[in-house]
């Protein structure tokens, strides 16, 4: 299921936002290699603290399998503000109802193959369908999203290609990163639904909601204080 | 913060409270209103086109200081329905003192970041049921969105020292499509000359409008022209 946090009720979410960015240090700094910051095992940069909206996947038993990370077009981004090497020195787009999607991503340890519920494949579908109508219903038309070649191939194969791309695929750690253009639209969701074979609401009800509300679990891995560093990593830019 | 009442400052191009007064008509709304703060100028300034008792004692109470749907909507980066406001405490002293004025709690709050860390807060109201206001809603609110970036820009660039920040800046691609549309091509027409799809001109074409101002292609274009970024052709 799909829940969305952002800045009024991210205060309620603590475990799952450490999750999150525990899963995107997994992601981003261990398996692709991007240049980011990893600091206890979290990986949080300066646009976590700019308030932006998380659209993240959690599985039966509540743990957090997916997330991606939305912020608008009009003010700060990443595409403005740390990726102009994707657009080769051109100004980025800027639009009411363009946001840009960053930091995409899915636990393939806890899931597995195929296209079962546990699966990547679902989870990345059931992602993708939360962001694009989470989207829409804000009255968004389009979303321009930094990707790398893998991601690339998996929207193309889940029916749900981009239509058109910005800049040009630049390096970014180990693998080439490119900013993909998708339109919020009906029928692409539709598409992606039909092939993954969600029907349904896939946002959490307010009881399940409730039930994922907490603070970070403090056992384990140092739990970090993502606010801090969100803003340290905003003073070191 | 001080308030600043945006309705008595003459503005060259636009008069503002007419535009709310037009968002209203067309999307059949009770009332709407736009309150921005300045990071540089540390001020909040706004307006509205409610009632004038309801405005006298919304600033004699001091609401903005309070009125989550300015204090909380801003942390959004989609819109803000008010349903979802509705158990803070701070909720129920702004509105049941609306409600003495006629106004709804059905409402929704769009809120608006710009470049330099300004933020402006699009709000509009209807008095109805559940019902008609979810449908009118979904109806609505991409207009909504953009109307709301609309005036927030206007405002920021009608500051002095902003707008001098605020030069835009178009991309190549922006530029070059522009520039067909200028020497008369539709956009279809644009699209087969750059063999790209009519979505991508569709999407460059509104961030052009946006960057430049312009509620029109046909104005972008003559403010493309003006500033020298394409030629008249």
């Amino acid at each position: 299921m799909i829940i969305v946090i952002d800045g009024l009720n991210r205060d309620r979410y603590g475990r799952l936002l450490d999750e999150m960015f525990a899963l995107r240090a997994r992601v981003f700094g261990g398996r692709l290699g991007w240049d980011v910051n990893v600091t206890n095992g979290r990986e949080i940069d300066q646009f976590d603290a700019l308030d932006p909206a998380y659209v993240i996947g959690v599985n039966d038993d509540g743990r957090v399998v997916s997330c991606v990370r939305a912020l608008q077009t009009t003010g700060p981004h990443m595409l403005s503000d740390v990726f102009h090497e994707i657009l080769d020195g051109d100004a980025p787009l800027r639009s009411a109802t363009l946001w840009e999607s960053t930091r995409f991503c899915v636990d393939t340890e806890i899931l597995g193959r195929g296209k079962s519920r546990n699966s990547v494949s679902y989870a990345t579908c059931e992602l993708m369908i939360g962001s694009l109508e989470y989207a829409r219903d804000s009255g968004i038309e389009d979303i321009v999203t930094v990707i790398d070649p893998v991601m690339n191939r998996v929207l193309k194969r889940s029916d749900c290609a981009p239509y058109d791309y910005v800049g040009k695929t630049t390096p970014m750690g180990k693998v080439p990163a490119m900013a993909a253009l998708l339109d919020c639209t009906d029928e692409r969701i539709d598409r992606l639904r039909a092939f993954a074979g969600v029907a349904g609401d896939v946002f959490v009800g307010a009881e399940r909601a409730e039930q994922l509300a907490g603070a970070p679990d403090m056992t384990g891995a140092a739990s970090s204080n993502w606010k801090a560093d969100a803003r340290a990593s905003a003073d070191a830019v | 913060m001080s308030v600043i009442d945006l309705s008595k400052l003459p503005f060259p191009e636009n008069d503002l409270g007419d535009f709310l007064d037009s968002v209203c008509d067309t999307h059949e709304l009770d009332y709407a209103a736009y309150a921005g703060t300045n990071p540089i100028a540390q001020t909040v300034h706004g307006f509205v086109n409610y009632p004038e008792e309801w405005r006298t004692r919304y600033t004699e109470q001091k609401f903005e200081n309070k009125d989550p749907t300015l204090l909380l909507a801003k942390r959004s980066i989609a819109p803000v329905d008010w349903h979802r406001l509705r158990h803070e405490a701070s909720f129920k002293t702004v509105f049941s003192a609306a409600h003495d004025f006629g106004i709804s709690e059905h409402g929704l709050t769009i809120p608006v970041r710009g470049p330099y860390g300004d933020v402006g807060l699009f709000s509009v109201t209807r008095n109805c049921s559940d019902r008609e206001w979810a449908l009118l809603k979904s109806k609505i609110m991409g207009e909504l969105q953009q109307a709301a970036v609309h005036l927030h820009d206007h405002v920021i660039q009608s500051e002095a020292l902003t707008s001098i920040l605020a030069q835009p800046t178009l991309s190549a691609r922006e530029i070059e499509i522009l520039q067909w549309v200028a020497a008369g091509k539709s956009q279809q027409d644009v699209a087969d000359i750059l063999a790209i799809s009519h979505r991508t001109i569709e999407v460059h074409l509104r961030s052009s409008r946006e960057k430049l101002g312009a509620l029109t292609t046909a104005q972008a274009i003559g403010r493309a022209i003006s500033r020298g970024l394409v030629y008249p052709v």
